[in-house]
């Protein structure tokens, strides 16, 4: 049976995705509220602006520890747990700087050794190396 | 000429969409919400998919969003054990809500004061949106997890879904009122306020039953396993998506395969109609939604229907008495000189 002939649907554009900067919910959108000034709460600014930055050295410290980590596995053997039960090894390269992907060579992967990848890690459940 | 559907691709997401929403119709147009497993649901414009924003926060899957009536409220269902509550204009998150297990469906009533949820720790909950900080009241009695809850009656009644029952509670008295039992897995549940349908699937089947009785309506069996099925507001169509990747319009009233698509590149997880019937949405382990016209060829949204005779050049008008020229090169003439940006991948009724 002959396809009858036929003309896709014209579209004036493809929908927008997320710009990859933030979470969206622009102020200026259309259905943006008002939003009052809220008026500062000024109270114990001390003891907040403390707790505060204990907890801004506590992240800074953490952030260090992990980005310090990413260096030590350069060039080793790491394994990676991904989604679905998924287990693979590759010799970790870089990252990028949201740390968004994995930079590997050499994947071993269920069909096959790939000598370059990029892992998306959001797709990586847990990694793990030996120094 | 005859047009084919193009459908909408919204991409964004990176794992599975298992769970989407429409808001109702409001003075901004409508809303969709997409629930991920990648944990971060997205606000879309209803009738383009225009992203508008992702609710951050979750630690986990999120099995079930919702908006209510307005957009402006959103709530989500997640495997961090949490439901949230979210502002949906500004993206904020409102209120955390606890729950013992996986949450996996909510839902907020008319009014926007209460929220329903439900999940693999099998009790209803219902949570004053009011008093955030008070202890939801609970309602015991189903045997395996919670897939699907919903308000209905005016939200004087609340209709839950499990693996194998299809049960309806009294809201004042907190006590179940009925039920039904299937030997297979129901998969989705969809409540249509005007005439009081409860759209159900399972197996292969499109049920549709009385949300009052629960009395069946009438059913129908599609080619292969069903994830979801919607009906149309006027209860014209219904549309239905599942495990073979292709979404099935039918005629409601005689049961008739209309038109099928193929596009989605894993199973339907979720279809739903927009408020106003004119498109339909699809969530598919492939990540994406789609928007699907429900009238092929209808300037609606991103749609823009160019009537032959009144073409500016915008689709080339095919030369009579072209027996010859074979339908890719037809395409090619379309595709070069309009506005269609898609590549074709041939989606005609199987």
């Amino acid at each position: 049976m002959q396809t009858p002939l036929t003309i896709p649907v014209p579209v004036l554009r493809l929908p927008r995705g997320p710009d990859g900067l933030s979470r969206g919910f622009a102020p200026d959108g259309r259905r943006a509220p008002l939003k009052p000034e809220v008026p500062g709460i000024q109270e114990c600014p001390i003891a907040q602006e403390s707790a505060e930055s204990q907890e801004q050295r506590a992240r800074a410290n953490l952030r260090e520890r992990y980005l310090r980590s990413l260096l030590a596995m350069v060039g080793r053997q790491v394994s990676f747990t991904l989604h679905e039960g998924v287990h693979v090894a590759a010799h970790f390269g870089a990252t990028d700087l949201d740390v968004a992907n994995f930079y590997v060579s050499q994947l071993q992967t269920p069909i096959g050794v790939q000598a370059e990848a990029l892992l998306r890690c959001s797709d990586i459940i847990s990694y793990t190396f030996k120094p | 000429m005859a047009m084919r559907q193009t459908p909408l691709t919204c991409s964004g997401h990176t794992r599975p969409v298992v769970d989407l929403a429409f808001s109702g119709i409001t003075p901004y147009g409508y809303f969709l919400i997409s629930a991920c497993k990648d944990g971060k649901p997205m606000l879309r414009q209803g009738d383009t998919g225009d992203w508008i924003g992702t609710f951050l926060g979750h630690k986990g899957a999120v099995w079930g969003a919702t908006l209510n009536k307005d957009a402006t409220k959103a709530a989500t269902a997640a495997a961090d054990f949490t439901a949230k509550v979210w502002d949906a204009v500004s993206g904020d998150e409102l209120m955390t809500l606890a729950h013992k297990h996986i949450v996996k469906t909510v839902d907020f009533t008319q009014d926007s004061n209460y929220l329903l949820t439900g999940g693999q720790d099998k009790l209803l909950r219902i949570y004053d949106l009011n008093k955030p900080e008070a202890e939801p009241k609970e309602i015991s009695g189903h045997t395996s997890g919670i897939k699907k809850a919903l308000w209905c009656s005016e939200d004087k009644q609340i209709l839950s879904a499990d693996d194998k029952t299809v049960r309806l509670w009294d809201h004042a008295t907190m006590t179940e009122v009925k039920s039904l039992n299937f030997n297979m897995s129901v998969s989705s549940m969809e409540y249509i306020p005007e005439g009081e349908i409860l759209v159900i699937t399972y197996g292969r089947s499109i049920a549709f039953h009385s949300a009052v009785s629960l009395d069946p309506i009438k059913s129908f069996e599609a080619p292969a396993t069903i994830n979801s099925a919607s009906l149309h507001p006027e209860k014209e169509f219904l549309v239905a998506g599942g495990e073979d990747f292709k979404l099935y319009k039918y005629d409601y009233n005689s049961g008739e395969e209309l038109e099928s698509y193929k596009g989605h590149f894993g199973p339907i997880h979720c279809v739903r109609f927009s408020p106003d019937g004119e498109l339909y949405a699809s969530g598919s382990e492939d990540g994406t939604l789609r928007l699907w016209q429900t009238v092929v060829g209808k300037t609606y949204g991103l749609w823009k229907c160019v009537l032959p005779e009144e073409d500016s050049g915008e689709l080339a008008k095919p030369k009579i008495g072209f027996p010859e020229t074979a339908e890719e090169e037809l395409e090619e003439i379309a595709s070069e000189n309009s506005d269609s940006i898609y590549s074709s991948t041939p989606e005609v009724k199987a």
